[in-house]
């Protein structure tokens, strides 16, 4: 139903899809097949009977709304109601129950738990099923090894030694001969012997001791079972212990699942039913015997490509949420069994909603849930920066996580591109650092085919006789596997002359190699030249001149644009902006037709079919990044409008274009070193015209408590030993009036925690004053919510929550308007980053021939190294476009249309602005692009021609304001006593070994000493430090080493070494010894 | 003998608009040229006239905005399309015509429904609007809306603190630079040694002020700079008169401060830190507090200033006497008895 219905038009998909139809398949399927397996319960003596119904179960509309649940920190879900029969005796009762609640998904892909948007990830896992591998051990010799792999991401190894014995081993435990394995799975010797294709190797090998072993099916169990849990000394056989097999390896290792069944029978050539999902004697033999005939050479010498897509499947949302239903029936089941016994005990007359009611019972469903999305790695906070942000978080693919890989032990050739990556997962969308490779972002035309977890790409399909048939070009989705037996004829050169497609020879792919090959041999093509790539990297213009490191960056700090007071289309797009925008639905598209009754910033009313529905505006909220939300009506009042026109606005979109920037006017010079490292110069102007303006929103929050001695915290104005001065915002109530302004320090909710008055606790001069004025002091501690270090601005929000009188929560929200200054970071789209160096007056900026004053002034040597040519590209492109008005959206790989066609393109628009606009100096021909500017200070021409252009440059929500920190005191780590790390912490900075290098080169001996001492980790030295300072003293110098040194000295004697000094009398030779 | 040559060989300095177009409301162009200048002395001219343009011209601009009952500059009002940000950005970029010194109001009382604009606002006397079509708000709903306003000229741009002001009242990061653009270029003509050259000034302002008078302006302030140079170098005598006129009669600290400040030439007093003049702990929080780290910020005050610091006392004006008496040379001593 979600799928889009034109499927043989090469649409864009919707961008979120992927995350709604795995929704989907868990509200449509995935509960059906869990409410199946919920068994019957009965009580010891079958009297009672309780049994769930899959079908007709249903879903209520959630009872508050979406914004409601965010502003008051609820879980948007919705209640689950399932048909149900209690066998009571005689009487049979069948009642439609409601057993929880389930989150539910909104219109953004994403759930809202506690009131904060989460979202869950794709995962992408090895496929379960069996995977060969041959390889050299050290001496030379191949070894070969089929790794079985369980759904649940267990493996087992077998493995043929060099003596040709056949050994299995379970999680990288001991190895056990796989007779002793087949037996203990069930089968006996004949059996084994009968269902193999190479019996004299499994004859050969063991030996008499091993004979006796497999002889019952006890005894091998229980060999089994010693090797596998690694336990010596004697064992009996029981139940308990079969059980504990069953459980730990059957179930763990050995469960297949629908998808591993699949690959298994695939693999090894076998019929075994889908509905077996469980790893069988026969596959374990079957497994072996295509072992045996890599090891001799009759079979197929195939290695498994354990990193091709084809051998991966993706858990989406449905999957891990079906787990959490699954876990939550289980639950379930245990509670109702529990109030069976005791209805059985009191004798009541239970319905089936009563054995589910308890209140323990009703809130299992949600409480299971909360707890997967609030700990579950995959389940994220929704990244809410910008609305690419929004769109491109749900088409993450992840392969960390539980049954995944990790970042530290990730080896490189998994986290490496792969053929079958294209069209599929995007070659350069991938985080920077630790795990860097591990998670990717899907292609934008790729599909997830949920049944079997597969990432499909389209093709069109040009084989000659469906050519000739119907006249219009069939769309096949290919899967990984499918993808190797076709030759795909990559999108370049294609749209050149269709006429004569016969002669013509085409770079193709077939089977992971590239070839050239006539048009005749290819059956698909690519049908889009974006198809490679994922959202953010199909935004970046001129992709192909870019690096892939740096188109990598570019696609991350475009997720990283904080949106801007007034925002700007880009003057050279790539056309996706549109959709992106869209699809992050920060923007309010009219569900349907109708008329616009009036709009307000509040709410726009519309007039539809008779009805008139009240759409609600967003109105500067905060986002999960801190950015501002607002939207904005662009209707005018009494238009009719159409389906899925824009009515509203949101943050960062213009015209229902993504607008993450600004068209600044840039230049490529060096000027006096202040873009020296990838610093930027820019010009005052982009301050006071609020060109880089953001708003940035903080929630700030207390609670109040109860203490131990039980009397409640208060919430009041009345704060003692406080300054007047900072309690200035308080309303009567205690808590910070709305719209005022507030500064570093100032209160926003005053809090007293009342201590107990004992006569020992009183501070020193309490006692005093109690002596002499009578005067009672207060007997309670201050501990309001003060607004931190850095943060200013206005009050625009308070919102209190009480759930039960003596639990109030206090939440200020509080908005900064933030113009760019002087450390912001900046960036294009072409990976190009810096932070703000300087601001200049506009009229010391360089200036153009005309006398426009630059508005950034960027390194030229940022490019060559970088290899981000784009950048010149958009640059002289966007300089064209904004003197002609025109607005550019280029698709990628415009070369296989002419050869330099970019080039082209760019110097004609030139060319032709210059005309229009009768400026010669926008195109010289001896010097295309580039112009000789002036220097504002002197007026002075630069010695060369400079490299102007309009560039959409981002300013990225790495502020200073938010990075910008000092230490004066402050908390030490308790082991090595050195201050501790991070501004949150208040931390110091660290002083490492190169900067000990660089004071050690200055001779400044007092400073370093002071450094590593009495600021650092020298406990005494720290402590006198102050009294030496307010008495005037000298400041002491010790010569015991620091508390650092001394933890040295301690792990060295953990590893049995002493280190230690003594000091030898020079009369007498008598050795003092010191303790370090 | 040169100063002759020079008025000979060149006609008297000519300046004259080549071309005015108005191409919008908020956009003026004025070219003019000067001419003849010797050698080198367009670009002396050109770049000082545009920095000065650039940087130095004054514009009149609303600076503050209050509305009736808002509870902060970010909420929204019932029945306007705009919320009170949007408000405050748009005000931002009106412009205003004026030569008024201060601050004066201006309001804006409309009924909606209706769009306003420039138009709607109510200007003292001495202002006017320069594109009445400049959007403010777009009232959906028949409510009454009201804005008061400041009106102020300055010149650069405040970005103010946004202090409480109990009013309601919001400021507005107001831009007075009524110049959006000069350029200058530079034509040389003549030949061999008679060559001489026309400046070329391109001016576009946003409409506050003809290119023509910001011309006039600018070169008024330009010369307004060097005007100091002109007048003859002051005496040390007159200004010391000069501040003894400020001075009570009945104090001679003023006196002896300036008179040590004159007679210590030998030693820089910018280099001796007040932390060297061994005061009591007192006396030196209370200097630095006023930000004075040197002697020579120490001397640069009067009296009075000193006195006006926080818990700055009578006795401590002695202490410092006398450690100035102390620490200093003989002969400001000697001086200073003489007084």
């Amino acid at each position: 139903m979600l799928r889009n219905g034109n499927e043989g038009m090469s649409t864009i998909p919707g961008f979120s899809q992927i995350q709604f139809e795995g929704f989907c398949r868990f509200i449509n399927q995935a509960l059906a097949e869990e409410l199946d397996k919920f068994p019957t319960i009965k009580d010891p003596d079958h009297e009672i009977a309780f049994q769930l119904f899959a079908k007709g179960y249903q879903l209520l509309e959630p009872s508050i709304k979406e914004r409601d649940a965010v502003y008051e920190s609820l879980t948007y879900s919705s209640e689950l109601y399932v048909s149900a029969r209690l066998i009571f005796g005689f009487d049979v009762q069948k009642q439609t129950i409601s057993i929880g609640n389930i989150p539910i998904m909104n219109s953004l892909g994403t759930f809202i738990i506690n009131g904060i948007y989460r979202i869950v990830i794709n995962q992408i896992l090895l496929s379960p099923g069996i995977y060969y591998r041959s390889e050299l051990d050290h001496k030379g010799i191949s070894i070969y090894t089929g790794t079985i792999i369980s759904d649940w991401g267990g493996r087992s190894e077998l493995a043929i030694d060099k003596k040709e014995r056949i050994w299995a081993r379970v999680s990288r435990k001991q190895k056990i001969s796989i007779l002793v394995l087949s037996s203990a799975m069930g089968s006996n010797l004949r059996e084994i012997l009968d269902n193999v294709s190479y019996p004299e190797i499994f004859l050969s090998f063991p030996n008499a001791k091993e004979k006796k072993r497999i002889e019952s099916k006890e005894k091998a169990i229980l060999e089994f079972y010693q090797q596998f849990a690694c336990v010596g000394g004697d064992l009996v056989f029981s139940e308990s212990l079969c059980e504990e097999l069953q459980k730990k390896f059957f179930q763990q290792k050995c469960e297949l699942g629908r998808i591993g069944r699949r690959n298994m029978n695939r693999r090894l050539n076998l019929d075994i039913p889908q509905n077996n999902t469980f790893l069988l004697p026969r596959d374990v033999l079957a497994a072996t015997d295509h072992l045996i005939g890599m090891k001799f050479g009759t079979g197929i010498l195939d290695d498994d490509d354990m990193n091709h897509l084809k051998n991966k499947r993706i858990r989406s949302v449905a999957d891990l949420l079906q787990d959490q239903f699954g876990l939550a029936l289980g639950r379930l089941q245990h509670a109702v069994q529990k109030t069976i016994r005791r209805v059985f005990i009191r004798q009541s007359k239970p319905t089936p909603q009563t054995l589910v009611t308890p209140t323990s019972t009703s809130i299992l469903l949600i409480t299971t849930y909360e707890t997967f999305f609030g700990t579950y790695p995959l389940s994220q906070v929704f990244d809410q920066t910008n609305p690419l942000t929004q769109t491109v978080h749900g088409r993450k693919v992840s392969c960390l996580g539980p049954g995944g890989l990790t970042g530290r032990t990730a080896s490189f050739r998994s986290r490496d591109i792969h053929p079958s990556h294209y069209g599929r997962i995007c070659p350069i969308d991938t985080s920077e650092g630790i795990n860097v490779g591990l998670t990717g972002s899907l292609a934008i035309h790729a599909r997830i085919d949920h049944l079997w977890g597969s990432i499909e790409s389209p093709f069109y399909e040009i084989s000659a006789e469906k050519a000739k048939e119907k006249k219009e070009r069939q769309v096949v989705y290919l899967s990984p596997n499918r993808d190797e037996y076709y030759m795909i004829a990559a999108g370049n050169s294609l749209s050149l002359n269709q006429g004569i497609q016969e002669e013509q020879v085409v770079p193709a792919r077939y089977r992971q190699e590239f070839l050239t090959i006539a048009w005749e041999q290819i059956h698909v093509r690519s049908i889009f030249p974006f198809q490679y790539f994922s959202i953010g990297g199909s935004l970046i213009p001129f992709i192909e001149h870019n690096d892939a490191n740096r188109a990598l960056m570019s696609s991350n700090m475009q997720r990283q644009a904080v949106p801007l007071s007034r925002s700007e289309k880009c003057i050279v797009g790539t056309g996706l902006e549109r959709q992106t925008a869209l699809d992050s639905r920060v923007s309010i598209i009219a569900e349907r037709e109708g008329k616009i009754i009036s709009t307000d910033s509040h709410k726009i009313l519309l007039s539809s079919s008779g009805k008139t529905i009240s759409i609600p505006l967003v109105n500067h909220r905060r986002s999960n990044k801190n950015t501002c939300m607002h939207q904005k009506p662009r209707v005018p009042r009494g238009k009719s409008i159409k389906k899925g026109q824009i009515l509203a606005e949101g943050a960062a979109t213009v015209g229902g274009e993504l607008a993450l920037g600004k068209n600044v006017l840039v230049a490529y010079m060096p000027w006096e070193g202040y873009n020296f490292e990838d610093a930027v110069l820019i010009s005052e102007r982009l301050v006071y015209e609020d060109i880089y303006t953001s708003f940035h929103i903080r929630k700030y929050e207390i609670q109040t408590d109860t203490t131990s001695q039980g009397s409640a915290e208060k919430i009041t104005k009345e704060i003692p030993h406080l300054e007047e001065h900072l309690l200035r915002n308080l309303d009567r109530n205690g808590v910070v009036r709305l719209g005022s302004w507030v500064e570093t320090g100032d209160i926003l909710v005053g809090k007293l925690t009342p201590q107990i008055a004992s006569e020992s606790s009183y501070i020193a001069e309490a006692g005093l004053l109690r002596a002499i004025f009578g005067l009672e002091v207060s007997t309670s501690k201050e501990t309001s919510l003060k607004l931190p270090i850095g943060g200013r601005g206005r009050v625009i929000d308070v919102k209190w929550i009480q759930r039960d009188p003596l639990d109030i929560m206090v939440r200020v929200y509080i908005l900064q308007k933030r113009e760019i200054k002087v450390g912001d970071k900046v960036a294009g789209r072409h990976g190009n980053k810096g932070i703000i160096s300087k601001i200049l007056p506009r009229q010391d900026m360089p200036y153009l021939q005309d006398g426009t004053p630059v508005d950034m002034v960027f390194n030229p040597l940022g490019v060559p190294s970088r290899m981000n040519v784009g950048q010149i590209f958009e640059s002289s492109l966007g300089l064209a476009g904004d003197l002609l008005k025109k607005h550019y959206r280029i698709a990628p790989f415009d070369e296989r249309y002419e050869q330099e066609a970019s080039r082209k393109l760019v110097f004609s628009e030139l060319y032709e602005a210059s005309k229009e606009t009768k400026n010669p100096w926008v195109f010289e021909p001896e010097y295309p692009g580039k112009s000789r500017i002036f220097d504002g200070r002197t007026g002075d021409p630069f010695e060369q021609p400079v490299l102007i252009g309009k560039s959409y440059i981002l300013k990225l929500i790495h502020q200073v304001d938010e990075k910008i920190h000092g230490r004066s005191t402050g908390p030490y780590s308790l082991v090595t006593q050195q201050p501790v790390r991070g501004r949150a912490k208040q931390g110091g900075q660290r002083v490492g070994e190169m900067e000990v290098w660089a004071l050690e080169g200055f001779g400044v001996a007092h400073i370093l000493q002071e450094i590593l001492t009495y600021k650092s980790d020298h406990l005494i030295a720290r402590q006198e430090i102050l009294n030496a300072t307010i008495w005037g003293k000298r400041i002491p110098n010790h010569e015991d080493p620091p508390e650092s040194f001394r933890v040295l000295v301690r792990e060295l004697r953990s590893l049995a070494l002493e280190l230690n000094h003594f000091l030898v009398s020079e009369k007498n030779f008598q050795v003092n010894r010191e303790e370090v | 003998m040169v100063r002759e040559e020079v008025a000979g060989s060149t006609q008297t300095l000519q300046w004259k608009c080549v071309e005015s177009r108005v191409d919008s409301k908020r956009l003026y162009y004025g070219r003019f040229i000067l001419s003849p200048l010797r050698k080198g002395q367009a670009d002396t001219v050109g770049i000082a006239l545009r920095r000065a343009l650039l940087g130095e011209i004054e514009g009149t601009c609303i600076t503050r905005a209050k509305f009736g009952s808002v509870p902060h500059e970010y909420s929204t009002i019932a029945g306007i399309e705009e919320s009170v940000q949007e408000i405050l950005l748009n005000l931002k970029e009106i412009v205003l015509r004026s030569n008024l010194y201060g601050v004066r109001d201006a309001s804006i009382c409309v009924k909606g429904p209706r769009y306003i604009t420039a138009q709607d606002i109510i200007l003292p006397p001495s202002v006017e609007i320069v594109d009445t079509a400049q959007p403010i708000a777009n009232l959906t709903e028949p409510i009454d809306f009201c804005i008061d306003l400041q009106i102020k000229r300055d010149r650069g741009y405040q970005t103010e603190l946004r202090k409480n002001y109990q009013d309601g009242s919001y400021p507005i990061d107001a831009v007075s630079m009524p110049v959006r653009n000069v350029n200058y270029s530079i034509f040389s003509c003549g030949n061999g040694n008679e060559k001489h050259e026309i400046l070329f000034l391109e001016i576009w302002t946003n409409g506050s002020l003809t290119p023509k008078e910001a011309l006039y302006e600018a070169s008024r302030n330009l010369i307004d700079l060097f005007l100091p140079f002109l007048h003859a170098e002051e005496e040390g005598a007159s200004f010391e008169e000069n501040k003894n006129r400020f001075t009570p009669p009945l104090f001679t600290f003023q006196k002896r401060l300036t008179n040590l400040k004159k007679n210590k030439k030998g030693i820089p007093l910018n280099c001796i830190f007040i932390d060297q003049l061994e005061l009591t702990s007192r006396t030196y929080n209370c200097l630095k507090r006023a930000n004075i780290h040197t002697l020579l910020d120490l001397l640069s005050k009067t009296e009075e200033d000193l006195l006006r610091i926080d818990s700055f006392r009578m006795e401590d004006r002695k202490h410092i006497w006398d450690t100035l008496e102390k620490h200093l040379p003989i002969d400001l001593l000697k001086n200073k008895l003489s007084f």
